[in-house]
């Protein structure tokens, strides 16, 4: 059994080494000349020094030279955000096909009158795939997490959407989702480009909800708040996902939102100055996720995803023993 | 006798259809049996069920003396050739021949290699780069490598062009001339199997209407010629299959149950065309198939 896996798979096998490698040598030498960047700029030098402190006194940061790191290397870095979509595409051509074309070319009809019960067969299948699928999004996600290194440390920290999806065990866990996802929706369609479909409509959807609505709850929200006028600013640099901004008046209602306004206090009375609108005792509030949230957050979301992709195996073992003919 | 296939009251049901209903029937072993109906009848259906790609919705089957279904002791006995003889198209012979040792407990790498051989089909070729014949062929080969005590074979030659079919037919009927193997073929065609098989199965709108060995169904089955006459009830007749009636003659195609003995009919022999067909034309929801000789 484990010979006709192999045989039936190995050519998809194939086009995922050719993909990792094309993927490795677009982004090894640029990685590499990223991180040399990085420090011989200066910049990792300077990050070093700031430390973790939460604020900053006036002139003690390192945004010029990050804006310099980020204006080099922003456009790669937004190409390298594209490999959030390569988990979708293991599963597409790798899940949604695993039962679907066996259906559909009607040979579950030679392979599952041999001497094999569907169990086993759907098991080493099964097995087999997601085996491959592990050492791919494995090898795909330490090479991306490698690349972002700079990247995350110079801007705004690998918590920041998109940058937290390709990096870590997450994308791991995304991986084995899409590819479980798509042998469901081949035993419920029964053809491939339907279960394509589905499988690419709930691989999006799922993603977007939690990266846009759930994953900011997983744990406490933190709160940080700094004065209109004043000169201590929040340390930018500690990577962390601040993901709602504002003004409060002293008694704590929220005046204006998504912006934040600094005034030293030499100009701070100023009529005409943009700090004369909030009055005494106002000041700035970031809701946020520390940047020490990283891995726990990567564990909740991976885990989520994870049990998910094991459930709708499950399921897809049930549809083959029992619904299928 | 021992039985190759025995069904009481099988059914199976998809969603508001019922496939197959109330089916009852038996195939002795040794019998090459000829499965036929029109498309939708039921075959596939039964033939599914037998090899436990399907379960049934009622009723009982016994497969080689066991119950199919998750069965892998009975898989290793039966050959399966199924609708359109499905191979993995970017497989060759061999590599297919291949999966075949490792997927089966019993296993004849050689006759499948020489089945192949023989009839000059490429082993290493692609089967999707078959002609369809040569991949029905290559389909018979995997299903008897198992050296199969019951074979199978679901509409093999349906899409097959007529010379392809005599040669599948030849192939087949060589291969099991031993008489060790049960053989159960379907066609929508009786013409492909008339030839060669021993016993009918005819099924039509998911019911069993004909059930019983070749010669016992021809020599039981008359027609009769006389003078016109509705509704009649004949002496040694026991049930008319189908009727037609001109002003002044009455055709009657009957099962006998005795010797027709009354002057007033002439008995004139069917031939087993006719007696499919009259069957398939007139058929009987709920028609008796007890008393057919076994």
């Amino acid at each position: 059994m484990i010979w006709l896996a192999w045989r039936q798979h190995r050519k998809q096998g194939l086009f995922a080494v050719v993909g990792l490698a094309v993927l490795a040598a677009l982004l090894v030498p640029t990685g590499i000349s990223m991180h040399h960047t990085f420090t011989d700029s200066g910049l990792a030098e300077c990050l070093r020094k700031l430390g973790t402190a939460e604020f900053l006194k006036p002139g003690a940061d390192c945004d010029s030279l990050s804006s310099v790191f980020t204006n080099q290397y922003g456009t790669m870095a937004t190409l390298g955000m594209l490999s959030v979509f390569l988990p979708l595409l293991v599963g597409l051509f790798w899940g949604a096909p695993l039962v679907a074309r066996e259906l559909e070319q009607g040979t579950h009809r030679l392979v599952w009158t041999q001497g094999v019960s569907r169990l086993r067969w759907a098991l080493v299948k099964f097995g087999l795939v997601l085996a491959g699928t592990l050492i791919v999004s494995v090898c795909y996600a330490l090479l991306l997490s490698w690349w972002l290194e700079p990247l995350s440390q110079a801007g705004q920290g690998r918590l920041a959407e998109l940058n937290f999806d390709v990096q870590g065990v997450a994308p791991v866990a995304y991986t084995l989702y899409a590819v479980a996802l798509g042998i469901f929706a081949g035993t419920v369609w029964r053809r491939v480009l339907p279960a394509m479909a589905a499988a690419l409509i709930g691989f999006l959807a799922l993603r977007f909800v939690l990266l846009l609505g759930v994953r900011a709850h997983f744990l406490p929200i933190s709160e940080r708040t700094y004065p209109v006028i004043g000169q201590i600013r929040p340390n930018s640099t500690l990577g962390d996902w601040i993901y709602s901004v504002g003004i409060k008046d002293a008694s704590g209602k929220v005046v204006a939102a998504n912006q934040q306004i600094q005034c030293a206090p030499a100009v701070a009375g100023n009529p005409n100055g943009p700090c004369a609108a909030f009055g005494p005792g106002a000041y700035n509030f970031q809701l946020y996720q520390p940047g020490g949230n990283f891995w726990p957050i990567q564990f909740i979301e991976a885990g989520l995803f994870t049990a998910l992709a094991a459930v709708l195996l499950y399921l897809a073992i049930r549809q083959i023993r029992t619904r299928i003919a | 006798m021992s039985m190759a296939l025995e069904a009481h009251g099988l059914g199976k049901r998809y969603r508001r259809n019922w496939a197959l209903r109330d089916c009852s029937l038996h195939l002795p072993a040794g019998r090459i049996a000829a499965l036929v109906g029109p498309n939708g009848a039921g075959k596939s259906t039964l033939l599914n069920m037998a090899v436990g790609l399907l379960r049934p919705t009622e009723g009982t089957l016994r497969v080689l003396g066991q119950s199919p279904g998750g069965n892998r002791d009975l898989m290793d006995r039966i050959g399966f050739v199924a609708q359109d003889t499905p191979l993995y198209p970017d497989f060759t012979a061999t590599e297919l021949i291949t999966m075949g040792a490792k997927l089966n407990r019993r296993w004849d790498t050689s006759l499948a290699r020489e089945r192949v051989e023989r009839l000059g089909i490429p082993l290493d070729r692609r089967t999707g780069e078959l002609s369809g014949g040569q991949r029905a062929q290559v389909a018979l080969a995997l299903a008897l490598a198992k050296r199969p005590e019951l074979l199978l074979l679901d509409e093999p030659v349906a899409s097959l062009d007529p010379l392809a079919r005599r040669e599948f037919m030849q192939v087949l009927m060589g291969s099991v001339a031993d008489g060790e193997t049960t053989v159960l073929l379907s066609s929508h065609l009786l013409g492909d199997l008339e030839r060669v098989c021993d016993y009918l199965i005819v099924l039509q709108a998911a019911h069993v209407q004909l059930l019983g060995g070749v010669d016992e169904l021809v020599s039981e089955h008359k027609t009769l010629v006389g003078p016109r006459r509705e509704r009649a009830s004949i002496a040694g007749v026991s049930e008319i299959v189908r009727e037609s009636h001109t002003d002044k003659q009455t055709t009657l195609l009957v099962r006998t149950d005795g010797p027709i003995l009354d002057p007033a009919w002439s008995v004139h022999d069917v031939t087993l065309e006719d007696l499919v067909l009259a069957y398939l034309a007139y058929p009987a929801p709920g028609r008796a198939i007890l008393g057919v000789a076994q």
